[in-house]
């Protein structure tokens, strides 16, 4: 795992410095999954393949920003992918979808964000320390950072006062931080 | 803005689930390059949750969306670009324009105090209307152009260039884009040259002088076609 992190980072220093192979790289390696994790956000293929243009643009453009005092080099990557396809979300075009289409993407995008909870690694800390929550705790924070969904919809999906919402998921995270600490 | 002490951790998981509202989460952004505990939070939460992403089941690319995304890449810029010309080169294999990151800063520095020491020594002379420092890929000094406007350039070579028996440099100049390169000459073997060039209108700041390797006896299509071996942008002796 060292090693491919050391290998992200090199990819994005000769992505600064003009070498476009490098770049190749990191798409032939992560594009497929970067696509699967903004299709999680914006339902649809075509938008997440948009994001994930628009995505590897940025890394090139900003490959000579990164550090290591960022996180890792992958982590870094997958960032700029989650945050164009949270934008975009946040900019409602996800709402644009007509009504019958949407509760099939509501049923989809339901079954995505357990199947980012099933693909876990059951041995990983993560796994561990989300699964020792709260089923609606777990749930809410998968429904988050998984399908992006917002505190509104959020409540809305798990029928609970937005408020309490907010609470149930700050308590989450904060256990989780401590669990994982 | 500066966030309190105790909220940076709510704060850099909300902004990495990304719960925060658009102008919260730009607040954020704004502050993390400037706290740096701000940033190893965001950075420790997003760690936490990568796994969820990279356990993600990839599905199939197709090589349109690397072409889409290739033909959109720009140039790499760096700290002090200048605005590139187009490029002075037929050769397609020479990729002007490409890989020409703007050089190191140190690079630029060493070039700055060379043009300073030219243009003081040049004082006693016969002052050249501009002078262009030409690097190398690496942002290296390979050579110096003094034009000086009247058919006559001088090229001075700061680092030995390969060169092999059936090949030769030749010094090029981009007078306009719609004139293109025009040759100043050829270097008679691997020195610094006194050249004849054509008639051309009077040098001017930021004009592009480049030195490519040709040939034995010049570029067959009066056009650079080999390997750009150092180029760099004129400018006027203060």
């Amino acid at each position: 795992m060292d090693g491919r992190a050391d290998t992200f980072e090199t990819l994005l220093a000769a992505c600064a410095g003009g070498d476009r192979m490098a770049l190749r790289r990191i798409f032939d390696a992560e594009a497929g999954r970067l696509i699967a994790v903004a299709q999680r956000i914006v339902r649809r293929r075509e938008l997440a393949e948009e994001v994930v243009q628009e995505a590897f643009i940025r890394i090139w453009t900003h490959a000579h920003q990164y550090d290591s005092s960022q996180g890792s080099a992958r982590g870094w990557i997958y960032a700029i992918v989650r945050n164009r396809a949270l934008n975009l979300v946040r900019d409602g075009r996800r709402e644009t979808v007509i009504e019958d289409v949407e509760a099939v993407q509501e049923q989809e995008s339901s079954d995505a964000i357990m199947a980012a909870w099933h693909r876990l690694d059951r041995n990983s800390r993560l796994y561990g320390c989300l699964e020792a929550l709260d089923e609606k705790k777990k749930r809410g924070i998968l429904m988050a950072y998984v399908g992006g969904y917002s505190h509104g919809e959020i409540a809305g999906r798990l029928s609970l006062p937005l408020g309490t919402t907010k609470s149930w998921i700050r308590r989450g995270l904060t256990a989780l931080r401590e669990c994982m600490a | 803005m500066r966030f309190a002490r105790n909220d940076i951790p709510d704060i850099a998981d909300d902004y990495v689930l990304g719960l925060l509202e658009t102008a919260q989460a730009e607040e954020v952004e704004a502050a993390l390059p400037h706290d740096a505990q701000l940033k190893a939070a965001v950075a420790a939460s997003r760690e936490r949750f990568l796994p969820l992403d990279t356990a993600a089941e990839p599905v199939a690319t197709d090589t349109l969306l690397w072409q889409r995304i290739e033909t959109a890449l720009p140039a790499q810029p760096g700290p002090g670009a200048r605005p590139k010309p187009a490029p002075a080169n037929d050769n397609p294999g020479a990729k002007a324009g490409h890989g020409w990151r703007t050089t190191a800063i140190a690079a630029m520095a060493a070039s700055v105090l060379l043009v300073a020491g030219l243009a003081a020594s040049l004082m006693r002379t016969v002052d050249p209307v501009v002078v262009a420092v030409l690097l190398n890929e690496a942002g290296e000094v390979q050579a110096v152009v003094e034009d000086f406007g009247n058919e006559n350039a001088t090229v001075r070579l700061l680092a030995d260039f390969e060169v092999p028996s059936d090949k030769t440099i030749e010094v090029w100049t981009l007078p306009s884009k719609d004139t293109g390169p025009v040759s100043l000459g050829l270097l008679d073997g691997i020195r610094s040259a006194r050249l004849a060039g054509p008639a051309l209108p009077r040098p001017k700041d930021n004009q592009l002088y480049e030195i490519t390797l040709e040939q034995a006896g010049g570029s067959p299509t009066g056009r650079p076609t080999g390997p750009i071996l150092a180029k760099g942008y004129a400018q006027l002796p203060r």
